[in-house]
């Protein structure tokens, strides 16, 4: 009988992304521990972390989707409260104010908006998918511009930058014409002199030092110089496990946050780079292949977010270590030490997972 | 817009943006193959030169000694003051702080700014270097008060003879662009590593090889503030070899004594082997001034002053011969068949040429009367040698003096030798696009011409009237180990020779009865010019042993006609130079000398003397 519940309870879970995240997850861990220097305190509180996650995704792959429709507009307001606190109350960790220290646990609000927005966003286009029209898009611009605006205040830019695409990204698949989105390019373009100017030091000075990264070597150059030094001398096979000279001597700087996909390209070499992207794109192939059959606007909406949300966080993170984009300060999914982004990355494949079992309870 | 035309849109736009990031994922992997795999060899140099340093460990300089272990340049203890360069301390403020105990000049900012910037992962460096006993006691008494300044010690060079030998010993100096691009060039540059000083002259250059010898290093790896973590390797280093030199130390001091305020060169050879036993250059200079980086005020001293103490005048200073070219040229008669005794001329103090007109007188007004070719030595009568050369003509003379080594260099292993010079025809009309008169080849014949050569070339040249060891050359080194370096050009300098050697009469073994009594005749004269009516008389009259010699004078400036030289009238500077040639004891001799004084008047009565002294000096000892 019991057996029978738990099974219910479970059922609840797509096996084979359930499978594909695990394995992703356990390659992170074990990158985890080189970049740590075998650390046991910090790959325990990781392994916490995984837990506390896997949990949240059970639970969550169980809800029926209506609640989420139905809690959609609190949870944004609820979200954008706790950006604003950040704002007030939050405390300053590597030159940013990111952080809130709710009870017992530091919380990161900026992680949480990238749940709710999509929500929002996707619960808006649901109510009003009779009657979607330029004012439905405006709103929802809106509903995404002000906690990017808040963001990118704390400062966040690399944050800010995925939740506004990722919500650009649902205003897109819910039907704004290609005519509008290219004249909108088009005037970014011409305004970019002049967003420049807005941008502080530091970012402008990430920008360049993207553009020419020995321009300044041990300033903002510095790290990625040494990511890259990291990654190409990892070379075809890599150095193997805990032997990446960058990673064990402190070269390379934020092995086991930001820049742990460095730290895999070092130990792992070409090959263990092919294998990873053979997972992410397994993982990225399955979570469309269930967004394609959910049945209504708002799954749909939300799980194409969701999962653009995840692998634009992905490649940033990527790009970034690879000095394909300037330095932002984003964490890798599944991968970098953290809690909140952990637990988070998680929540997002239970929603997804929630929408996928229960597809057929919301109609259109 | 319709629901069925919206989920169309929607479809189609989530393909859309599943290909958007699948090809986003082909540009990342593009890129991480550019980086691994592509510049694979570039990265894995950049993150090993990140990690390991090479930290090198200098080798001791070898010292170099005189014959009897003299101590001519050593490396001394020295006590220097050192900072942290990791605390970036503020050198005003230390500057300040030690104001008491000792001044950091401009010159010391600058030096400690210029190690800063090369930074060789030393933990500290000098501010303040060859500090004295009292500051070093001063500084240890109040040493709590400078916690973040390091007293340090350190080798540094020293000459302890100072400006005695200065020439021949030479000295270092901090390595120079000039001298990277000639060790780049010899693939020497890694045996530099952390050195910052190099051989610049005498054999502190010449046997650089040997003495500075092979840094060792260390292999240490290090983390990103530069901390060092582990060292993986120590490679110790070679420490440089001691040269011992054939100088005799006390025959080099009495040397140099002997020359009281004159200037000008002596070399003491022992002809049996071609030890340099002294070398004395005049006037000299203290090389210790050299050691790290010369200042200004003394280079510009040194460089300018017209007495020139900076040219090592023993193989750089050029001089006509002068008289004591006078049995090599009776020599040249002699082997030529001409002049042999008992052929005599009567000389009545001038000698006209064939001809012509022309006069050329003797340096003895009224002439030597009845002279023959010894006679013509010991008196040093130019109107018999005047007919001489010319009847010979210069290129025999010529190919005679080759074989004693004038126009070639004598390969003393010194740097900067001269070549002299042969004056033929040949060269007059190349250097000059003018004809050779006859009259040139009387003047050369009796030393004066266009002739000219080194005192080493001299020294040579009587050694070898003495020993016919033909490939015999002076040679500081005191061992017979030839160095490596100095074995190429042996082997050209043979190849050079080859054309001479044709002429060599006699080998060591094989000596034809024609060429040793030519010799003998020689060396008879050369023994009369120490006797009674010879022009260095006054040497042997007291001498407890036999010595030849061959006095010689030259002219500074050309005496306009019908003017008189007058010794006493004249400056210093334009004063006759006086030379001397000399071995002894005749019988078998066991040192040879070649002297000029510059300036010092007639050949007999200034190099005379000093000659007397260095063999008193070394045969009184030796025997």
């Amino acid at each position: 009988m019991l057996k029978h519940r738990l099974y219910n309870f479970l059922s609840n879970i797509d096996r084979i992304l359930m499978a594909l995240i695990m394995l992703l997850i356990l390659v992170g861990l074990i990158t985890l521990a080189s970049a740590t220097h075998q650390t046991t305190s910090l790959i325990g509180n990781q392994i916490i972390n995984i837990i506390v996650g896997i949990m949240l995704l059970i639970f969550l792959s169980n809800i029926n989707p209506k609640l989420f429709l139905f809690l959609a507009p609190h949870l944004y307001i609820l979200s954008l409260i706790l950006l604003i606190s950040v704002v007030i109350f939050g405390f300053e960790s590597h030159g940013a104010k990111r952080w809130i220290n709710i009870l017992f646990f530091n919380l990161q609000p900026s992680e949480i908006i990238k749940i709710t927005i999509p929500i929002m966003v996707a619960w808006l286009y649901h109510r009003y998918q009779n009657n979607i029209n330029y004012l439905t898009h405006s709103v929802a611009l809106v509903i995404l511009i002000i906690p990017c605006l808040i963001i990118l205040k704390q400062p966040d830019l690399g944050t800010a930058i995925i939740i506004f695409f990722s919500g650009l990204i649902v205003i897109f698949l819910a039907g704004l014409s290609i005519k509008f989105i290219l004249i909108s390019i088009l005037s970014i373009l011409l305004a970019s002199p002049f967003l420049w100017s807005t941008l502080h030091l530091y970012q402008q000075n990430r920008i360049i030092s993207l553009i020419d990264p020995s321009h300044d070597p041990l300033g903002t150059g510095y790290h990625s110089i040494q990511s890259m030094i990291a990654i190409g001398s990892g070379g075809f096979l890599g150095k193997g496990w805990s032997y990446g000279g960058q990673t064990q001597l402190n070269f390379l700087p934020e092995t086991s946050t930001d820049f742990i996909f460095s730290v895999f390209g070092e130990e792992f070499g070409f090959i263990g780079i092919i294998g990873i992207f053979i997972l992410y794109f397994l993982i990225l192939y399955r979570c469309f292949d269930m967004a394609q059959k959910m049945q209504n606007t708002f799954s749909r909406l939300t799980a194409a977010a969701l999962v653009f949300t995840l692998f634009s966080s992905t490649f940033v993170n990527i790009a970034m270590v690879s000095g394909v984009l300037p330095i932002v300060g984003a964490p890798l999914p599944f991968i970098s030490y953290g809690g909140t982004s952990m637990v988070v990355s998680l929540t997002m494949i239970g929603i997804i997972m929630s929408l996928h079992s229960h597809k057929s309870l919301i109609a259109n | 817009m319709n629901l069925y035309k919206f989920n169309y849109t929607l479809k189609q736009r989530l393909n859309f943006i599943f290909g958007l990031l699948i090809f986003i994922f082909f540009i990342l992997l593009i890129k991480f193959f550019y980086l691994q795999v592509i510049k694979f060899d570039n990265y894995s140099s950049l993150a090993k030169s990140n990690r390991i340093k090479i930290i090198p460990i200098p080798a001791i300089r070898g010292q170099i000694l005189a014959r009897n272990g003299e101590i001519l340049a050593e490396n001394k203890l020295i006590y220097t003051l050192e900072l942290n360069p990791k605390n970036k301390d503020d050198l005003n403020k230390i500057k300040k702080k030690l104001s008491n105990i000792l001044e950091i000049t401009k010159n010391d900012i600058k030096k400690y700014k210029k190690t800063l910037k090369e930074n060789y992962y030393s933990s500290t460096l000098p501010i303040k270097t060859n500090l004295s006993n009292i500051q070093v006691a001063k500084f240890i008494a109040n040493h709590y008060k400078y916690p973040e300044i390091f007293l340090k010690q350190k080798f540094s060079r020293s000459y302890p003879q100072g400006k005695l030998g200065a020439h021949f010993i030479g000295y270092i100096n901090r390595i120079n662009k000039k001298d990277i691009k000639r060790l780049k060039s010899t693939n020497k540059l890694k045996s530099y590593m952390g050195l910052d000083h190099i051989g610049k002259t005498g054999i502190e250059y010449f046997y650089e090889d040997r003495l500075h010898g092979y840094p060792g290093y260390k292999k240490i790896e290090v983390n990103a503030k530069n901390e060092v973590i582990r060292t993986l390797e120590i490679v110790p280093p070679i420490h440089g070899e001691d040269i011992i030199l054939n100088i005799d130390f006390k025959l080099q001091k009495i040397a140099e004594k002997s020359f009281g305020n004159y200037k000008g060169a002596l070399v003491a050879l022992d002809p049996k082997n071609g030890a340099v036993l002294a070398h004395v250059s005049k006037p000299s200079f203290n090389p210790n001034l050299f050691i790290n980086g010369i200042d200004e005020g003394n280079w510009r001293r040194l460089r300018d002053s017209i007495h020139k103490p900076l040219v090592n005048r023993v193989v750089s200073g050029l001089y006509p011969p002068g008289s004591t070219l006078k049995p090599f040229v009776a020599l040249a008669a002699l082997e030529n068949n001409i002049r042999q005794p008992p052929f005599s001329i009567v000389d009545k103090g001038f000698y006209n040429m064939p001809n012509q007109s022309k006069t050329f007188s003797d340096w003895k007004k009224g002439g030597h009367g009845e002279v023959d070719i010894i006679k013509a030595i010991t008196v040093s009568c130019d109107t018999f040698f005047y007919g001489l050369g010319i009847e010979l003509g210069i290129p025999k003379i010529n190919n005679t003096l080759r074989r004693f080594g004038f126009g070639e260099k004598t390969n003393i292993d010194i740097p900067n030798e001269k070549k002299g010079l042969i004056a033929s025809a040949k060269w007059k009309k190349i250097k000059y696009n003018k004809k050779w008169y006859q009259g040139e080849t009387a003047i050369t014949a009796i030393g004066q011409g266009y002739t000219q050569t080194t005192p080493i070339q001299l020294a040579l040249a009587t050694v070898k009237l003495i020993n016919l060891d033909s490939t015999l050359h002076p040679q500081l080194l005191k061992e017979n180990v030839v160095p490596e370096h100095m074995e190429s050009n042996e082997n050209n300098k043979a190849k050079e020779s080859n054309g001479i050697l044709q002429f060599n009469l006699f080998t060591k073994n094989k000596i034809n009865t024609k060429a040793a009594s030519d010799l003998s005749l020689i060396k008879e004269a050369m023994s009369r010019v120490t006797k009674e009516g010879g022009t260095a008389a006054f040497i042997g009259r007291n001498s407890s042993y036999n010595i030849s010699a061959k006095t010689g004078t030259v002219q500074v400036f050309g005496l306009k006609k019908d003017e008189v030289y007058d010794e006493s009238k004249l400056p210093d500077r334009l004063k006759d130079h006086a030379l001397i040639i000399a071995f002894a004891p005749s019988e078998d001799p066991n040192i040879v000398v070649a002297i000029i004084v510059e300036n010092g008047g007639h050949g007999g009565a200034t190099a005379g003397p000093i000659a007397k002294k260095v063999f008193d000096a070394y045969l009184n000892e030796t025997n």
